[in-house]
């Protein structure tokens, strides 16, 4: 999908349908937006839907960044504890390491 | 040029989508320059005047026609712009197939899972255990045609689908292969990732992970993405399910599979009543995009102008997972996916080089237009290579195979092969401009470097390391 062939409107409605999709626990959808808007959004001489766009890919900026700590946050903790949770960190883990604990 | 815009029958030479083509500014530039360069100026400036009133026909049959009477000049020209442009465009197709083979080379040696045969699938009901080679061979071969005969029955199914026009039912077997791709496959393939690596991991994590990784797939792959991104997807979808084959397959019979794929290949295309010609003239007498599921391209297709976007419409360059009839019981979603990725294979596996105003198309592409033919006119497609993942699957198969006995040689033997090979079916597709097979010289040439090399050039290159003479 080349977006410097699309009119601004579909682009507006293309942001914002992945953010309206991203809001769904995709945290990646919402930082393939960010990525993908970036240029359009802030670059760009502005035009109509810039402002919309600029919305759109702020609040999946943050969203991303939001999901990232949490998820960070998580497999850290986890990672740290998972032998000192003993049976909880047996029943959380999918894949138990051979040869350590 | 070679476009046969007389008759109104299509034949391997129509073009697809004649008529359609609106742009033509990057070759008319390109043209001119060599056009410049020649010192031909006004020669040129007069035959594109005629070229250009020309474009503004209505059909594609004049296009084809009139360019002929004066735009005499320009043709050599525009050869040689296809050319160039064909060219740029090979290289283009270099990348990602390395990059494929890469992944599944990377995979096989770091990951034991997959060089490991435990479990063989329905499809290959002889296991090649005998001592024997006798009985190994007519194992492989018997495997082998097992496995041609599906094929060959999911493109039929596929071709009566098409011509039946079940748009949808295609739609949905390739939402749902594409489903067990992205979640299933990536999901053992992440597991056996993470136990060679003796990674910890927890269900928390992993759910959310492979969440992301594949809604963002169907997202990229069967809606709109940016293009690297499908790219990308396309590429690691074709790995696994090289993986996949590489393990599943018997040793003799993967190599069978290979040659026999090849041959099938060659007689889809190239024979009168092959199937995959028939598709692809059916397509074209509808005068619909063939809709590019399962091929890799190397710009975008996208849709101008039409009203409501329909999903996966010829607005994404690849679509994924075909078929995917019924997920038949057996081995787990192995059974389904299997089958979808034997008519995946079997038809987008061709080469295709799109250029305009002379467009000639050579390359099939698997025929699934979602959406009804009234959005054909205002697709804009952008020239560039499409090759089919079924060929990036069956060449990575060949080299994954080939690293799989641990030597290096052989490996990059067959990747500089398949490269080889890749070249010259383009170069042919330059020529011959008309759709055209990309497995049979690849695969020959990779078959031939693997077994020359085994036998001749390993031990040679043993025996030379053990003396320590260098050459």
């Amino acid at each position: 999908m080349d977006l410097s062939k699309l009119p601004n409107d579909m682009k507006l409605q293309l942001c914002k349908s992945y953010f309206k999709v991203g809001c769904l626990f995709l945290p990646f959808v919402w930082a393939v937006n960010v990525c993908w808007f970036f240029r359009d959004a802030f670059i760009k001489p502005a035009y109509d839907e810039q402002k919309l766009i600029k919305k759109f890919v702020i609040m999946s900026a943050i969203g991303a960044f939001v999901w990232a700590v949490i998820l960070v946050t998580w497999i850290t903790v986890y990672q740290t504890n998972r032998v000192s949770w003993g049976a909880t960190g047996d029943a959380l883990s999918f894949i138990v390491p051979l040869g350590r604990a | 040029m070679s476009e046969s815009g007389s008759d109104l029958d299509a034949t391997e030479h129509t073009a697809l989508m004649d008529g359609h083509i609106a742009e033509a500014r990057p070759d008319r530039e390109l043209a001119e320059r060599i056009a410049r360069k020649r010192k031909t100026k006004s020669d040129n400036q007069r035959s594109y005047g005629s070229v250009e009133q020309i474009e503004g026909g209505p059909s594609g049959a004049s296009i084809a026609q009139q360019p002929r009477v004066p735009a005499a000049p320009v043709e050599p020209q525009i050869e040689e712009l296809e050319l160039k442009y064909g060219a740029r465009h090979v290289i283009k197709l270099f990348v990602p197939v390395t990059l494929c083979m890469l992944v599944v080379v990377a995979t096989i040696s770091s990951i034991n899972f997959y060089s490991v045969k435990d479990v063989y699938l329905a499809y290959t009901p002889f296991h090649e255990e005998s001592p024997y080679a006798s009985t190994k061979v007519w194992n492989a071969l018997a495997n082998s045609m097992i496995l041609l005969c599906v094929i060959a029955l999911m493109t039929v199914l596929l071709i009566v689908l098409y011509k039946k026009k079940c748009y949808k039912t295609i739609h949905g077997w390739l939402i749902l292969s594409s489903l067990i791709l992205l979640f299933l496959f990536s999901y053992l393939y992440i597991e056996e990732a993470l136990i060679a690596y003796n990674i910890p991991m927890d269900y928390i994590t992993l759910g959310f992970v492979l969440w992301n990784f594949g809604v963002m797939g169907m997202i990229v792959i069967h809606w709109k993405g940016p293009l690297r991104l499908q790219q990308a997807y396309l590429i690691f979808i074709a790995a696994l399910m090289a993986l996949v084959f590489i393990k599943y397959l018997p040793e003799w019979t993967t190599w069978a599979v290979l040659a026999v794929i090849s041959i099938w290949d060659l007689v889809a295309v190239l024979t009168p009543k092959g199937p995959l010609r028939i598709l692809v003239e059916t397509a074209q007498e509808r005068n619909e995009p063939i809709f590019p599921a399962l091929i890799y391209s190397s710009t975008v297709m996208y849709c101008m102008a039409a009203a409501s976007p329909a999903p996966g419409a010829a607005g994404t360059v690849e679509g994924e997972g075909r078929d995917g009839t019924e997920a038949g019981g057996g081995e787990a979603g192995f059974d389904a996916a299997w089958r979808e990725r034997r008519d995946e294979g079997a038809a987008p596996r061709r080469l295709r080089v799109d250029s305009a105003p002379p467009r000639y198309v050579t390359r099939l592409d698997p025929p699934h237009a979602p959406h009804a033919p009234p959005h054909a006119p205002d697709l804009d497609e952008e020239k560039g290579v499409k090759l089919g993942l079924g060929d990036f699957i069956f060449y990575s198969v060949l080299v994954g195979k080939a690293s799989s006995y641990g030597d290096w040689n052989t490996t990059l033997a067959c990747f500089v092969a398949i490269l080889i090979g890749l070249c010259l079916t383009l170069l042919l597709l330059a020529i011959l401009k008309k759709a055209l097979p990309a497995l049979p010289i690849s695969i020959t040439f990779g078959l031939i470097f693997y077994f020359a090399t085994r036998s001749v050039v390993k031990p040679f290159a043993d025996a030379l390391a053990a003396e320590q003479v260098f050459i």
